[in-house]
């Protein structure tokens, strides 16, 4: 019982993750229609930055999360700039390719600046705390409740402001949203900066238990994929309840079965998904 | 109000319009009337700058908008209620009027007001309030539609054919809002394919064919027209 309750805190913090890094892609899926392969790359470049922050720069470490959210934001509107926007009456496959030269791009630029050997970023969150009679490390019961109050904060945002509310009429339908005076434009840029910061948080949650890499993201990529694809492309509740549930499908099959396992479930589950409910679990932005 | 003069527009290569011309006065309800095809659907995305005019001018109140982005043009006071309604199908109808208002962004009280006025125009709206746009029947989505446009408080309204699909009994219950929103004031620039409706309280009216404009005078004029009525009356 003890081992399973660690690992369902296990499964909660990876899933928190996933969640965060999942719904920017579903977002910028949902407003420009396009997978950002990239996405990987910029989480990435988001656990560099939080460990240059932490490390060289010496800030606290919310707080170099929160730096490396706003400076991947910046990177992030500069990637719809440069890359996709000049593409925006393309076709798709180009946005693919553009996309996969801003993965090798980013992943050469990190390259340079840091290397590419495997670093470690000591977790400066230390200790254990008694949760239902088992321990779990402060590090992981950090990034469930950043994981949450991100969460709630973007649910707020997206609902209740202007700004997210153009995101979401975007989203629906593009042509009415520029009749009510909304600039498709600007909400792509704010939708891929939001998407940056969001991915740069979870890379800097995540960043102290694993290790850090240039080729990080691809394995991140791979399952945030499957978690979009998974909840039903474009949905951010799906995003959510697509993240959680890999996370705690990982970290039970990596317990109960094998490593293997853990790294396989995700394609396991999206494949009986795909094959039961086509569209996605929670379905909703893309029926036209 | 509204001046459209020599405009020739298009999509990529194709050419739609060819120099037409056209004006809609302040708190007059202008008409066009065209089979489908001939160019009113172009003509209004032009005007509420979707598309670009490749060549002529478009003013409203005097100053050029024809390289307005939508956004400006919306705040200069032209709303648009497309063919084919483009509502935001999940959002809830309260927050599709809402965002009709995102150009203008009135207070809190000047909002209500706005809100108020299209309830008041359509009641069923109001009942219908908290519910997803896309799950109403096709004529509340176009009250939602028209009262979006509303939102924006224009001077002048743009409707797309709003009674495209709808039932009989409905197209009336538009039309006659529509009326009722011109008869307060606003301005209208209204395509349709009842003209026999809409000729009817229209003041003015343009025949539209193949991208040109090939008839026009005032609504009883065209009314008595025997090429309109062959056309579109059925007489």
């Amino acid at each position: 019982m003890t081992l399973f309750i660690q690992q369902f805190f296990n499964g909660l913090s990876l899933g928190g993750v996933y969640c965060l890094a999942a719904i920017g892609l579903t977002l910028v899926f949902g407003v420009l229609r396009i997978p950002n392969l990239a996405h990987g790359a910029l989480y990435m470049v988001g656990a560099y930055l939080t460990y240059f922050f932490l490390t060289s720069a010496g800030v606290p470490y919310i707080l170099a999360i929160a730096l490396a959210a706003l400076v991947l934001a910046g990177i992030g509107i500069g990637m719809e700039r440069v890359v996709f926007h000049p593409l925006r009456n393309a076709p798709h496959t180009h946005h693919m390719i553009a996309a996969a030269g801003a993965m090798f791009f980013l992943h050469s630029l990190v390259q340079a600046i840091w290397g590419a050997d495997f670093r470690r970023m000591e977790s400066p969150i230390t200790g254990r705390v008694e949760i239902l009679g088992t321990q779990v490390s402060w590090q992981r019961v950090t990034i469930v409740i950043t994981a949450v109050v991100v969460l709630i904060a973007l649910t707020w945002f997206i609902k209740k402001t202007v700004h997210g509310q153009s995101i979401e009429a975007v989203e629906q339908d593009r042509v009415g949203a520029s009749l009510v005076g909304i600039n498709p434009n600007r909400v792509s840029m704010l939708t891929f900066g939001l998407a940056a910061a969001l991915v740069a948080v979870a890379a800097g949650l995540v960043a102290p238990i694993n290790l850090i890499y240039p080729t990080m993201g691809d394995v991140i990529m791979v399952k945030v994929f499957a978690i979009i694809i998974l909840g039903g492309l474009g949905s951010i509740p799906g995003a959510i309840v697509g993240g959680f549930t890999l996370g705690l499908a990982e970290a039970m099959a990596t317990t109960y079965v094998s490593a293997v396992a853990g790294e396989v479930i995700a394609f396991v589950v999206l494949i009986l998904v795909l094959a039961i409910r086509p569209t996605g679990l929670l379905t909703k932005a893309v029926q036209r | 109000m509204l001046e459209v003069r020599d405009l020739c527009a298009g999509y990529d290569t194709v050419d739609v319009l060819h120099n037409v011309n056209i004006t809609a006065e302040a708190g007059r309800l202008t008409l066009v009337l065209g089979a489908n095809g001939s160019g009113k659907s172009t003509l209004f995305r032009t005007i509420s700058g979707l598309v670009r005019g490749r060549s002529g001018s478009i003013t409203f109140e005097d100053k050029s908008i024809s390289k307005l982005s939508s956004n400006r043009i919306v705040r200069a006071g032209i709303a648009h209620a497309p063919e084919g309604r483009h509502l935001f199908p999940q959002l809830s109808v309260e927050k599709n009027l809402t965002l009709g208002n995102y150009a203008r962004r009135s207070s809190k009280s000047e909002l209500k007001e706005l809100l108020t006025r299209v309830f008041d125009l359509f009641p069923i709206l109001q009942e219908k309030r908290s519910q997803a746009a896309g799950s109403l029947s096709g004529g509340q989505q176009q009250m939602v539609a028209i009262g979006r446009a509303l939102m924006s408080d224009p001077k002048l309204l743009i409707l797309d054919e709003p009674s495209m699909g709808l039932a009989p009994m409905v197209t009336e219950q538009v039309l006659q809002a529509v009326a009722e929103v011109n008869s307060e004031g606003t301005g209208v620039l209204l395509a349709e394919q009842n003209a026999q409706a809409a000729l009817g309280f229209a003041h003015y009216g343009y025949v539209l064919a193949e991208g040109r404009v090939v008839l026009s005078g005032a609504a009883s004029d065209l009314q008595n027209d025997p090429e309109v009525q062959k056309a579109y009356l059925g007489v």
